[in-house]
């Protein structure tokens, strides 16, 4: 499990995470939701050992600064929000860039497992296109099939290891949105841990297991998506109005992702 | 037309990796390991070809042959002698060396700051170096002189390498915050840090004697001529441990492609590795000017021409770029050697001439990109 405790980040001199405390355990989606600006993003960079940071940071255990890149990179892997990559690389030179760390380095796991992070992603068939030639979506799972890769296997040596995604479908088209936030949940079920930074409510209440709400660098509300998520927390972290579960008057159309059949 | 494109064209890469049956699908490594054997050819060929011909008609294979058989030396065979293993013989060496030193130290600039567009020359690293080399040759005389004597051959190139560390790190340093470096910061402050080092090498030649100004000249026109042993002696080492140390940073090269804080997250020593890279480039390209002067645009053309075939991945883009380089470079030597014999026209001329097209050529295609 990774846990944070009065993790406090503070970037050109401005404290922009105050004394927040987050647990990921493994089997679970967490999602951290909240506003533009209320330290997400900074949360999970920190948890990541990606930014300087005071408070504790353990990932099984270890102390994550004390640990080396290399180890901490076979136990967890990061989607970062936007990559731009300067050289033509294709998608599967991108994806096996993931590969290069860890148990499953060795040439004849490199193919296979590109192949089926590919697939994983729904870009079968893509492996010897450009990245660069891809859409926004196309790109954001070329790299999550990278990050996949990078911790292909759910438990390693008996400990499980950690997806940390920033967005992982903010890009993406409803249907690849479910198929992600799917990936992400067989990833748990494999013995592993998600945390995500999430900006769809609906899709969090689908499919997280435990929510946190920041506001203003610090933790708001904690919990189960159906505790947490109630129209006074809302308006108390969004700044506006809004009903859980309430319906649009007549000839408003709204669609939920709830009701897809994949 | 972007640089994907260029990939498609049947005049660059497909036809080349449709021959080599590249599988499976978007693998080029293929394609890089026959590209690797084609230049390791080239190589070959062309330094045999460099230490064959030149202004004289000495013959390398009858100096060879006198060699291995003893045959008695004779005035003319003792002066072709002369002209092939202590003229042609470190000049083809030092030639290829610099050649390769400047083609993966540009390879590595790209790679490092994540821009097809970096090279030692165009932000200031030469110049640095340049300007280490031209202290040393002004200011030298008044050192102590047993210090000089003990550093011997040695003083210019260590100037040259010091000038060329400084440079690399205050240009990283400037270009650099919050662990991300910016490419237009780099690359305004790589003019202004060649702007600043050609004053100061100026203030130099208004202070340097005839003498001096006549060394300081070498280094502004850049040429093979005039190697000895003794340079080879100087300079060698410094660009192969170059040469054997960077190779090693290619998985960390390809890893910071995708940014810094990715490459931290694969499990990149990303400081070491900048840091590594740094040194090693500096020390490349401090070496390579120090005995030749300025050479410009290898750097850039031939990694970007690489790529092209190859692709961006590192394990085989640098040395590849090292092979392509000095085969490039021998090949430039030996234009400037033949074409006013028994004149010489010097090398930066030849490679200035056609790689400043290529450059021009470069940044035509990448009109429609916003970033730089």
């Amino acid at each position: 499990m990774i846990d944070a405790r009065n993790l406090t980040v503070s970037l050109s001199g401005k404290t922009i995470v105050h004394s927040v405390s987050l647990a990921a355990k493994a089997g679970e989606i967490t999602a951290i939701v909240g506003p533009n600006g209320s330290g997400k993003t900074t949360t999970m960079k920190a948890i990541a050992g990606e930014l300087p940071s005071k408070g504790e940071i353990t990932l099984n255990g270890h102390d994550i600064r004390a640990l080396e890149p290399w180890q901490l990179a076979v136990k967890r892997a990061v989607l970062p929000q936007a990559a731009t990559i300067a050289f033509p690389f294709t998608v599967r030179e991108i994806v096996r860039l993931g590969l290069t760390v860890g148990p499953n380095r060795h040439a004849e796991r490199v193919d296979a497992i590109t192949a089926e992070a590919l697939a994983a992603v729904d870009l079968g068939g893509f492996a010897g296109r450009f990245y660069q030639e891809l859409s926004g979506g196309e790109q954001q799972r070329v790299q999550l099939a990278r990050v996949l890769s990078q911790i292909w296997e759910p438990v390693l040596d008996g400990e499980p290891c950690f997806l940390m995604l920033d967005e992982p479908v903010s890009a993406l088209d409803i249907r690849h949105q479910l198929t992600i936030m799917q990936l992400a949940r067989r990833y748990c079920e494999g013995g592993g841990g998600v945390i995500a930074v999430m900006h769809d409510l609906n899709l969090t209440a689908m499919f997280a297991d435990h929510m946190v709400m920041m506001k203003n660098g610090t933790v708001a509300h904690a919990g189960r998506p159906a505790a947490v998520m109630t129209d006074d927390a809302m308006e108390a972290v969004f700044g506006c109005r809004m009903r859980i579960n309430g319906v649009p008057g007549p000839g408003v159309p709204f669609v939920l992702p709830h009701t897809a059949s994949y | 037309m972007s640089l994907n494109d260029a990939l498609r064209t049947p005049a660059h890469g497909s036809r080349l990796m449709r021959s080599a049956k590249i599988r499976p699908e978007g693998d080029r490594s293929a394609v890089a390991r026959l590209t690797l054997v084609i230049l390791v050819g080239l190589s070959l060929i062309a330094l045999a070809l460099s230490i064959a011909t030149g202004a004289s008609d000495a013959s390398a294979l009858r100096v060879i042959g006198a060699l291995l058989g003893g045959t008695e030396d004779t005035v003319l065979s003792m002066r072709d002698r002369i002209i092939v293993l202590d003229i042609r013989m470190p000049r083809a060496l030092l030639g290829f060396l610099i050649g390769a030193a400047l083609a993966m130290s540009g390879a590595v600039m790209q790679g490092l700051f994540r821009n097809p567009l970096a090279d030692p020359g165009l932000v200031g690293i030469s110049s640095g170096s340049a300007l280490g080399a031209v202290l040393m040759i002004v200011l030298g005389a008044s050192m102590p002189a047993g210090l000089m004597a003990s550093l011997g051959a040695f003083t210019l190139p260590a100037a040259a390498f010091v000038g060329g560390l400084l440079t690399t790190l205050l240009l990283y340093r400037i270009a650099t915050r919050g662990g991300q470096t910016s490419v237009a910061t780099m690359l305004l402050a790589g003019i202004a840090i060649s702007a600043l080092t050609g004053a100061v090498t100026g203030i130099l030649i208004y202070m340097a004697d005839d003498k001096q100004l006549r060394d300081i000249t070498f280094w502004g026109l850049g040429s093979l001529s005039g190697m000895t042993w003794t340079k080879v002696a100087a300079a060698a080492p410094i660009i192969l441990l170059a040469l054997v140390v960077v190779p090693f940073l290619s998985r960390g090269l390809n890893a910071i492609t995708l940014g810094e804080a990715a490459a931290f997250h694969m499990g990149v020593k990303v400081q070491r590795l900048k840091y590594t890279a740094i040194v090693a480039v500096a020390g490349a390209v401090g070496a390579s000017v120090a005995v030749s002067g300025g050479i410009g645009f290898v750097g850039i053309v031939v990694p970007h021409l690489l790529r092209l075939v190859i692709g961006p991945d590192h394990r085989y883009l640098l040395p590849a770029s090292a092979l392509l380089g000095g085969v490039l470079l021998l090949g430039a030597d030996m234009l400037a050697r033949t074409i006013v014999a028994p004149a010489e026209v010097p090398i930066g001329i030849i490679t200035a001439l056609a790689g400043a097209p290529f450059f021009l050529w470069v940044l035509l295609r990448h009109r429609g990109r916003d970033s730089w």
